[in-house]
């Protein structure tokens, strides 16, 4: 019956082209518009860690002067100042712990007939690597000896040792980042995690991928500037040595615990640390101490934008628009249907056999609608897409967002179809045949 | 005119009439919003930067590869200038510390008085040892320029003891002093507290937005400095060329920095156009994603009306029949879906005017935008009165042409 009754739906489809076209039509656009707005929000708010969203954390003090500071005032920096965060790096705290910053040096190609050219990269320990699980294509990270020695050795990007050397493993060559000598001990396979968890504070949340990593204590020996956002509350004396001996705050830091559930004890380390400090002078303002799990952090950070929000909402009323759009035609379309319902009536269809015969009829509308809904959506995406390089990166339809856009449209359709069904439905064969 | 019998016709069938209703306020609602927010945006992105010819203007940036000790890097820079002043096209050149709108830059926070423990403003830093007044041709409204004698070199290394000497945008002038009167004797100081440093205001310039160009006063508090800054091995030098130049300047620009020094440079050429494209881009893909849903919005609700007003032609086709053959004109036929219309969109008028300020109420609690001027709600008023009719007529037509002999004949 099931089955008739989809072939019937499909047959009623034909009956009156222009109706039908414009009713998948007004609801693959409703679909189209909340989908692709939708695609965004959620791949812009996605979490690329979330296996360990229990486990990894962002310490936050606020080590701002006490002048001009009223008690509960909300904390605005988002990282933390070199002392800190060499404090935190010594903790021992937690399975894996890294400070990181962002750096742009200058790379000078062997390759006589490669210009040298700037290019962004990270600072950072070694367990930043299994930290945020970067995949690798040659070699590994370096070593804990080099973290302390602050040797110079580098992991390159696979985009940078394709540039510089190709497709041959560059493993063990050197190379000139700065002016300086890098020994590389690694490539790392295409890493580009949407948002860009690790460097959010710094250097945004979407954008192109990190060039390459040193050790952290061999960028702080060469002095290396840093390529992100400074915030200095308090007095600084000049040169490189006057910014680690601030309190200026330009570093992120990143812990991860061994499971989860240890956050309690993360917090209460972070607050005797912070205790400490105060006992040497510093962290006035007595203001609490603050952790991040992933989640959290995207959420403090806004990642995601008030022009994307505003977006969904704006597509989210025009696909209820739709809706009672779609009301209103298949309204149209059932009620010339009155007398083809009376005969079947009175033939002996009840009323939920004539309830079931209209739902699937709109159903099929909604499937349809559904498909070119997608196909819409997807070039919506890649128009969106084209507008910013920020937005290119997450304009894209993983399959969760596949299946929720038939969801949405079926739905959609079930739900315009309820009223003109049951209107449907009311239809009394004596009339009806009467009329005839 | 037939009010009386048309309110009753709809009151036996209601459905119809709300769907059409509702689809009109929630069009009204989302498309004055829609409009509004469009044109907000484009009013800040219109906002003038303060340089005067914006199209002729491009920026510098070279950086040296090999590590220079201080008098050196002063050294290149000087040569750097001069070697694009050299360049024939180009009307005047200066070193800048940054540019407006390219969201890059340092800002810092500035106090009137000395017991103030929080700064009161936050100002972008401008730092040039050339006249950016003549290279940008920002306007000066009160007092002068710098004069030779006031430039200092700063190695950013040693210290951060500035000048006093400050020239600053009026925005900023009238938010830290909104008594007005002179800018030029103002206390000002740079930092808060008591260790504050005093700042002597000898020059204010109309305008210049920050390198973020962020909406509201902010964007506009910029403060410059004679000073020449060195000490992190970059030179940025800011061009403005004859007009319709620029493109063949810039070329030659880098050509000209590439050969006034025999080390190896990296050199990045940007216009101060595309700074400002990039800085509008989001508000620019914001408003066409707007602007195409309050399209497709128009659209719907157009099919939304014809679809309703058909079904009701083919349901009375039989009435009009009648009333017809009665001695109805076609006009009076016309005229009866015209009004009926009318009356279905006047009340979705009606309550998509409230729907409007409440959805904004939402934005601007929720998203931080902007109130939704009244004009907006009139206009949208407008539109969907004349979509209505726009819509009805075609099948208010088609109503009327049906002539009364076959409409009643057939059962």
């Amino acid at each position: 019956m099931l089955r008739y009754y989809f072939m019937l739906g499909l047959r009623s489809l034909r009956r009156n082209p222009a109706l039908t076209a414009l009713m998948v039509l007004t609801l693959a656009i409703g679909v189209a518009a909340s989908v692709s707005t939708l695609t965004i929000l959620h791949v812009m708010s996605g979490n690329p860690l979330p296996h360990k969203n229990g486990r990894m954390f962002v310490p936050l003090l606020d080590n701002g002067p006490l002048a001009g500071y009223t008690p509960g005032e909300e904390l605005r920096d988002n990282q933390v100042s070199y002392r800190d965060a060499v404090n935190f790096q010594n903790s021992k705290m937690g399975e894996r712990r890294s400070v990181m910053y962002s750096i742009a040096g200058t790379i000078e190609p062997q390759n006589k007939n490669l210009d040298p050219f700037g290019l962004q990269g990270i600072a950072a320990y070694r367990d930043f690597f299994p930290m945020f699980e970067t995949p690798f294509l040659y070699g590994q990270p370096w070593s804990e000896a080099d973290d302390t020695a602050g040797a110079d050795v580098i992991v390159l990007s696979r985009k940078l040792a394709e540039k510089l050397y190709g497709n041959s493993n560059p493993v063990g060559q050197r190379m000139s980042l700065m002016g300086f000598q890098f020994q590389v001990t690694g490539v790392l396979d295409t890493w580009d995690p949407v948002p860009r968890i690790h460097n959010i504070a710094s250097g945004g949340a979407f954008g192109s991928e990190d060039g390459y990593f040193i050790p952290f204590t061999s960028a702080i020996r060469h002095q290396v500037t840093n390529d992100g956002h400074m915030s200095c509350s308090g007095d600084r004396e000049p040169g490189y040595q006057g910014t680690l001996d601030s309190e200026c705050t330009w570093l992120q830091f990143w812990f991860e615990m061994a499971s989860d559930g240890q956050r309690g004890e993360l917090q209460n380390y972070l607050d005797s640390y912070a205790q400490e400090q105060r006992k040497l002078g510093r962290l006035k303002r007595n203001a609490p101490n603050q952790l991040f799990s992933i989640s959290e952090w995207l959420q403090y950070l806004h990642v995601v934008g008030n022009d994307n929000k505003l977006s969904a909402w704006l597509a989210f009323g025009f696909l209820a628009l739709c809706l009672v759009n779609t009301i209103g035609l298949l309204l149209a379309k059932f009620s010339v249907r009155a007398s083809e319902v009376g005969i079947r009536r009175a033939l002996g269809a009840a009323r939920a056999d004539i309830f079931r015969q209209f739902l699937i009829e709109t159903t099929v509308i909604g499937l349809v609608g559904g498909v070119l809904g997608l196909l819409l959506a997807f070039g919506a995406l890649a128009l969106i897409g084209m507008q910013s390089k920020q937005l290119t990166v997450a304009a894209h339809m993983d399959w969760v967002m596949l299946t929720m856009t038939f969801v949405i449209s079926v739905a959609a359709a079930i739900l315009a179809g309820l009223l003109p069904t049951w209107r449907a439905c009311q239809v009394t064969p004596a009339i009806q045949l009467k009329s005839q | 005119m037939e009010i009386r019998p048309i309110l009753s016709a709809l009151m036996r069938s209601k459905t119809g009439a709300i769907l059409v209703a509702v689809q009109v306020a929630l069009s009204l609602a989302i498309l004055a919003n829609a409009l509004h927010i469009v044109n907000v945006r484009q009013e800040v992105a219109a906002r003038p930067s303060g340089v005067a010819a914006e199209n002729d203007v491009f920026h510098l940036l070279s950086r040296n590869l090999r590590k220079l000790d201080n008098n050196e890097e002063v050294a290149l820079q000087k040569r750097l200038a001069a070697a694009v002043r050299a360049v024939p096209g180009v009307v005047s050149v200066a070193q800048v510390s940054q540019v407006p709108l390219s969201r890059s830059g340092s800002t810092s926070g500035l106090s009137t008085d000395r017991k103030q423990s929080k700064s009161s403003a936050n100002v972008a830093i401008y730092a040039s040892p050339d006249s950016l007044i003549k290279t940008w041709g920002l306007q000066l409204v009160e007092g002068r320029d710098f004069t030779p004698s006031e430039i200092v070199d700063i190695d950013q290394n040693v210290t951060d003891q500035f000048p006093p000497q400050v020239i600053v945008t009026r925005a900023l002038a009238d938010k830290l002093h909104p008594g007005g009167g002179s800018a030029l004797g103002m206390p000002l100081f740079m930092g808060a507290g008591e260790d504050a440093q005093q700042l002597q205001v000898i020059g204010v310039v109309e305008r210049l937005q920050t390198q973020g160009a962020e909406v509201g006063d902010r964007g506009e508090s910029s403060l410059i400095y004679p000073v020449r800054l060195s000490g992190d091995g970059d030179t940025l030098l800011t061009v403005r060329t004859e007009p319709g130049q620029r493109e063949r300047v810039m070329k030659e620009a880098e050509q000209a920095v590439r050969a006034a020094t025999p080390d190896k440079l990296i050199v990045r050429l940007r216009s101060l156009n595309d700074d400002r494209e990039k800085r509008y881009r989001a508000d620019r893909a914001l408003s066409w994603m707007l602007i195409t849903v309050s399209a497709l919005l128009l659209l719907v609700t157009a099919s939304g009306i014809v679809g309703i007003a058909s079904l009701w032609v083919t349901q009375r086709r039989k009435q009009i029949g009648v009333r017809r053959a009665l001695g109805a004109r076609r006009i009076d036929i016309l005229r009866y879906f015209l009004t009926e219309n009318f009356m279905i969109t006047s009340l979705g008028v009606a309550a998509g005017v409230l729907l409007a300020l409440a959805l904004n109420q939402l934005l601007v609690s929720q998203l931080e935008m902007a109130r939704l001027p009244l004009p907006y709600l009139l206009g949208g008023a407008l539109v969907f009165w004349l979509l209505g009719l726009g819509a009805v007529y075609g099948p208010a037509w088609r109503a009327a042409s049906i002539s009364p002999a076959t409409a009643t004949r057939s059962t």
